[in-house]
């Protein structure tokens, strides 16, 4: 089948969508980088219904015209899944010669990419990859190229399950799970709800831009972002100490940045000045990310084979992410074979995927592999932490509510300010019960016990109203969570000595503004009370909570047009925009709507201090 | 008892009853409160709350949702305040909140004690005797997405308000008829009018209506 030709209104010029002719399978990736991608000949997937599509982001893409109303009118529908609705020939098929009709084959290939994954028994990244997705392609639209790749789209030799079990799956097959190369609808909602509200709040992230479905359950979710390439991507080749498709994985990586205009050095006197240009950028990238994972409480499972997120620090494959309500620092998810590692390992392990980078920056330049530990105290490294601790201060002060121009301010001319509050906050933020460890439903778990985001909305509003300090009870009545138990909340002389600690740094920083910028305290306290209710506002969105939206809307779903899922998506999103310096217009919803997202609203309230 | 009634409408259109609020609450460097209808999205309508009442001098604010959860600490606060304001919204999610957490008799006690309360829309149809008038007329009405039974509020005054009327044949004949069967009077304000309260004394801001008995009387 060629999804060009089959097109009614194909003539040149007369096409609505012409865009969407580049997700053909074609991606330069392919002929850049030949040893790191598998490649597929795919067929047409009959049955399929467009579950959800993503209006606003293939406006940004350039799929679909800034005019086009938010309605899959019949020419979209067809178009999307004349273009995504695929599965691969996979190894089964050919061996078994599977006979597909002639007319339902796709004219390109399509890839299904190289990386490490520790799951693989392997451990060199030479088995492993994609393992049920492929590339449909790339885009470019006002200056930006965009990777578009499917999850669901049938099982490669790439596949966990493949090569652990040493034999091709037919696609679907029902006696493995994971591996048998389909996706869920349900996982693409929860990728959508999760990674549009993420976005929206900062996080760099791969996006939904489509979900379609098939019986069962089963659907096929297609995914976009400026450049899907992962740090494991590189280590594969790196382990296996593959020169060639290292330097051509790079190539094509920093000619992608280049061409989207996402680094500002875009030209080299050397290969060496280029590499290491890279490895500082993904330090800075990770070092970001790490931060702001560890501060805005996202479990992503940060791993040494550098899967599950992208180069830019962006989150990719929702499966096992999550946002806690509270810092629960000692949760390890369960994966069988493993525990994961906790949000406060993250940093640890983002540290030595930038150590991989220097060391692969040094291997490109000089030809020779040399130890990764020979690298442990390059000066990357050095600005890695540096930066790291960085963000942590801007993370923190900008999470008490200061404005940007007061957030630099502070860290340029107050950092040990900043530091001493940070110090205090953590000692609360990390506090622990004394319940101890026990098992939650898919790991094990020690609660947190303080809820810091209550203490810095109501903190400036109570100093506001009453000009004074809060007592040690009074304090501890409002940070505590519903996990502390009363043996928890003793008041004991340490305890009451951080109490006033944390109350004196801050408004030892409110005075240090006060002095140096000629800004009264009241004027200050009133900024903070305005923004740190939408920063820290009570009803947060934590994994638990979309799980359960994601339930919720599946149940609704027969009934929920696709447009309508979208209008849901947006009125969430916005719902769940923590940016004070936007202004968030309320959607004029229907009062059907209205219900659902009541609805929403007392699931994300109930699970917000959770996992 | 100190109580204004706000339509709705625009900064300008509501520059005298903001005077009169003023007047009312007369105290050097004040604590009003914002409570929401509901929280979602509250921020904003605390702000721009914020942003419009700072210009009369006023900075100290808080913002009480209370369709979440909430602690004593700043409830104490709250009940301190020199005026609590009840901003617009759904009339029934709204009551249903106040209902849940049993402030319905500490807001009703706040205003006897003297302090300054005022209502904007739903808040103010909040501090009548009950919020009928929130599902009336059919044309123009709430949904009761609640779907609660019980419509009593505050009942500090002895009348019922009607936010955002129009001086229309159609509210006309709904309101009379309704007017016919009970001997309340109905108070209907346009955008920009409103009545305050101060003791025993009513004040009519604004070109107002009144339906009572099956009839309808233009105030100012």
């Amino acid at each position: 089948m060629n999804q060009i030709k089959k097109c009614p209104t194909d003539e040149v010029g007369k096409r609505s969508y012409t865009n969407f002719a580049h997700l053909n399978g074609e991606h330069p990736f392919k002929s850049l980088v030949p040893g790191g991608r598998v490649e597929y000949k795919a067929r047409y997937r009959k049955g399929g219904k467009v579950a959800f599509f993503n209006f606003d982001l293939a406006k940004e893409m350039g799929l679909i015209a800034k005019s086009h109303p938010h309605t899959l009118t019949s020419d979209l529908e067809k178009e999307i899944l004349e273009t995504f609705s695929l599965t691969i020939i996979n190894e089964y098929d050919v061996m078994n010669k599977v006979k597909f009709p002639e007319e339902d084959i796709f004219p390109n290939t399509f890839m299904a990419t190289r990386y490490l994954q520790l799951q693989h028994p392997d451990k060199m990244g030479r088995t492993s990859g994609d393992g049920r997705t492929i590339w449909n392609g790339t885009v470019r639209h006002n200056g930006t190229t965009w990777d578009v790749s499917s999850c669901g789209t049938g099982g490669t030799k790439l596949s966990p399950a493949c090569n652990i079990n040493k034999k091709f799956y037919q696609t679907g097959d029902p006696s493995i799970s994971y591996g048998c190369g389909l996706s869920e609808v349900a996982e693409g909602l929860e990728t959508l709800f999760f990674s549009e509200v993420l976005g929206k709040n900062g996080f760099k992230t791969e996006r939904v831009l489509a979900i379609l479905e098939f019986d069962k359950g089963i659907g096929i979710n297609v995914r976009a972002n400026p450049n899907l390439i992962r740090p494991s991507h590189f280590f594969g080749h790196l382990k296996q100490g593959n020169l060639e498709t290292l330097k051509q994985v790079s190539d094509y990586y920093i000619s992608r940045q280049s061409e989207n205009k996402a680094w500002e050095q875009t030209s080299f006197k050397s290969d060496k000045e280029k590499y290491f240009y890279m490895a500082n950028q993904v330090a800075r990238a990770l070092a970001e990310t790490a931060a702001k994972f560890e501060d805005e409480y996202i479990f992503c499972w940060l791993d040494w084979d550098g899967d599950n997120i992208l180069m830019d620090g962006g989150i990719i494959d929702y499966g096992s992410i999550r946002q806690f309500g509270l810092f629960h620092a000692e949760y390890r998810y369960d994966d069988v074979q493993r525990f994961s590692t906790t949000i406060l390992e993250q940093r640890q392990k983002a540290r030595y995927m930038v150590q991989c980078f220097v060391q692969i920056a040094d291997f490109l330049s000089t030809k020779k592999k040399r130890s990764l530990s020979h690298f442990k105290n390059h000066p990357i490294m050095q600005s890695f932490d540096k930066h790291f601790v960085d963000c942590k201060n801007r993370n923190l002060l900008q999470k008490i509510g200061f404005k940007k121009t007061h957030v630099e301010h502070l860290l340029k001319n107050h950092i040990s300010k900043v530091t001493k509050f940070r110090k205090v906050f953590s000692y609360f933020e990390r506090a622990k019960s004394k319940r101890g460890a026990y098992k939650v439903p898919d790991g094990i778990n020690r609660d947190a016990l303080f809820c810091m985001r209550d203490i810095l909305r109501e903190l400036p509003q109570l100093y506001l109203a009453r000009n004074a300090s809060l007592s040690c009870q009074e304090f501890t009545e409002i940070i505590k969570s519903s996990y502390a138990r009363k043996s928890d909340l003793k008041l004991t002389n340490l305890r009451k000595k951080q109490i006033n600690r944390f109350q004196s740094q801050y408004f030892s920083l409110i005075a240090t503004l006060e002095k140096d910028l000629d800004l009264s305290k009241g004027q200050q306290l009133l900024e903070l009370t305005m923004r740190a209710s939408v920063i820290n506002k009570y009803d947060r969105v934590t994994g638990d909570s979309i799980t359960y939206i994601v339930q919720k809307v599946q149940k609704l779903r027969p009934k929920l047009a696709c447009h309508e899922l979208f209008e849901l998506s947006q009125q969430f999103t916005v719902y769940q925009n923590l940016n004070p310096d936007q202004k968030v217009v309320a959607h004029q919803a229907p009062e059907r709507h209205k219900n659902i997202m009541q609805n929403f609203h007392s699931i994300v309230r109930e699970c917000r201090e959770g996992l | 008892m100190n109580l204004v009634f706000y339509s709705g409408g625009d900064e300008k259109e509501n520059q005298d009853l903001d005077r009169a609020f003023l007047e009312l609450l007369a105290k050097k460097n004040p604590v009003v409160t914002f409570i929401p209808s509901s929280s979602y999205l509250s921020e904003q309508e605390f702000k721009s709350f914020v942003r419009h009442y700072s210009k009369f001098k006023i900075t100290r604010f808080i913002h009480f949702p209370i369709d979440v959860p909430f602690d004593n600490i700043i409830f104490n606060e709250v009940m301190r305040s020199d005026a609590i304001h009840l901003a617009g919204g759904n009339t029934f999610y709204f009551l249903n909140s106040l209902r849940k957490t049993k402030l319905l008799p500490q807001l009703k006690a706040f205003a006897q004690k003297g302090g300054l309360l005022t209502g904007l829309s739903a808040g103010a149809i909040m501090m009548t005797e009950n919020i009928e008038m929130a599902g009336y007329p059919e044309f123009d009405r709430d949904e009761n997405v609640v779907n609660i039974k019980n419509l009593a509020a505050l009942n500090l005054v002895d009348f019922l308000f009607f936010p955002h009327f129009r001086n229309s044949s159609r509210y006309d004949v709904v309101f009379k008829k309704y007017t016919r069967s009970c001997n309340k009077i109905i108070y209907a304000c346009p955008d920009g009018a409103g009545i305050v309260v101060r003791g025993n004394e009513i004040r009519f801001v604004g070109k107002c209506y009144a339906f009572s008995g099956g009839h309808k009387f233009i105030i100012n």
